[in-house]
């Protein structure tokens, strides 16, 4: 079994074939960056396959030195950017992510209160600033280190803690006005 | 100071409960020395891990399933699908002509051969020409029912508008697929997705159990818009039997003030047709 970084060598080198077992492993999380970043499944659909064609394209960039997370990411980040500077994006008032929650409980209250509970984290999370989203996005669900967000946004990784400290922060304060108006 | 140190800690710790263990040990000790001394830091700790713990019941979404073929295609394209092997340009050239004969007297067999076969063949295809488009759009027709239904049925909305549409610009509406809207109707959580299904079995009108369904649905809807879409389908239809389910409507106790309004005049200008 390959590693990552293994594939991308061998992609660097010539080998093709094994850009379609990294697609294999990796589109999903590539596809949920970009979703939580957007919000819009058809965006993001079409930056997954900007990205791995990029990767291709630029595959002879890759170096056997780099970190394979960091390398893609920063595609990741260019295409996103790119596409923003094409079109602006606009904020979905929709909640996709949020409609289909399954929960181990069948007590609906419980469900509905989850959900509900869900629905304002999703809006918390789409009303900060692109850059703090981004820091939450990295830490919390595409599962990378300190060191490798800082690799990818180019910053020490002790800057990146306290950033992603700081997003948390004003995410909890966007929920919990949210949810002093739900109160309301 | 030592806040400041503990910040970028408590956001070591997430990962430390993530399970990347960025927290060493000794400064675990050291935060929790803190967090006993600062409440304010304590504090912070306490609502925002809860908060970054609740994040992980976010569901995770997926891509769609053109998304793979699209790839395929584009991997295919550059010679690097699985099991493929890339032919240049120049390797075909080379193993075409490699078949072509020299001698012009036999270039010019060929070429009657291939005259002569594609007059027999052109002749016999004539007659059946018109039964395999007609089976060919068949096919076309088959799987478009099925992408249609398939992304009915997925679980992002903006999928199921995909479906919606895709069922609007089938060239007739089959049975499954109106189903599936009336489903799309009374049931998808998205307003856009209803209003969609209503537009597209406006197709579908001819059809009295359709128009019976979306009398039905009339009532179940909570939502102004879709239930002002529904009315302004009903008037379209000139169905006097909708005429109950509009009456029945406007005595809902919880209708917005347009809404009854809207359906009092629908129930008027369906009088009126009579």
């Amino acid at each position: 079994m390959h590693s990552d970084h293994e594939l991308m060598v061998a992609v660097s080198r010539g080998d093709i074939q094994a850009m379609s077992e990294l697609y294999q492993r990796r589109h999903r999380s590539v596809f949920r960056f970009f979703f939580r970043l957007t919000g819009r499944q058809a965006v993001s659909e079409d930056l997954v396959h900007d990205v791995f064609v990029r990767m291709l394209r630029y595959r002879q960039t890759y170096n056997a030195g780099d970190s394979f997370d960091a390398w893609m990411y920063r595609i990741a980040r260019n295409a996103l950017a790119d596409q923003a500077r094409k079109h602006r994006l606009e904020t979905p008032a929709e909640a996709h992510a949020i409609e289909t929650v399954e929960s181990d409980r069948p007590d609906p209250f419980d469900m509905y209160a989850k959900q509900q509970d869900l629905a304002l984290l999703h809006r918390a999370i789409r009303e900060l600033p692109d850059d703090k989203r981004e820091l939450i996005v990295l830490s919390r669900f595409q599962g990378l280190s300190y060191e490798q967000i800082g690799q990818i946004v180019g910053a020490e990784t002790g800057t990146v803690k306290v950033r992603v400290f700081r997003a948390m922060k004003e995410m909890s304060g966007i929920y919990a006005g949210l949810l002093r108006e739900k109160a309301l | 100071m030592m806040c400041g140190w503990a910040k970028e800690q408590i956001a070591a710790s997430w990962m430390y409960t993530s399970g990347s263990g960025e927290l060493e040990p000794g400064d675990q000790a050291k935060l929790r020395h803190h967090l006993a001394e600062c409440a304010e830091c304590a504090e912070e700790m306490a609502q925002l891990t809860g908060m970054w713990e609740r994040l992980a019941d976010l569901p995770a979404p997926e891509p769609g399933l053109g998304l793979q073929l699209r790839w395929e295609a584009t991997l295919e394209s550059l010679g690097g699908a699985p099991g493929g092997k890339r032919r240049t340009p120049e390797a075909w050239r080379f193993s075409l002509a490699a078949l072509w004969p020299q001698r012009p007297v036999w270039q010019a067999g060929i070429a009657l051969a291939c005259l002569v076969v594609g007059l027999a063949v052109g002749g016999r295809w004539q007659g059946s020409a018109k039964s395999e488009i007609a089976a060919l759009r068949e096919e076309v027709a088959n799987t478009k029912e099925m992408v249609a239904l398939s992304l009915l049925r997925e679980q992002s909305p903006s999928e199921r508008l995909r479906g919606v549409d895709y069922s609007a610009r089938m060239p007739r509406i089959e049975p499954e697929v109106v189903t599936a809207l009336i489903r799309a109707v009374n049931q998808d959580t998205s307003v856009n997705v209803r209003l969609a299904a209503i537009d597209a079995l406006s197709r579908a009108s001819g059809q009295p159990q359709v128009r019976r369904s979306l009398e039905q649905a009339l009532d179940r809807q909570e939502s102004p818009t879709v239930q002002a879409a529904l009315i302004g389908y009903l008037v379209e239809t000139r169905d006097q039997q909708a005429l109950g389910a509009l009456r029945q409507f406007s005595k809902r106790p919880d209708l917005e003030a347009t809404i009854r309004e809207r359906a009092g005049r629908a129930t008027q200008q369906l009088t009126e047709f009579k």
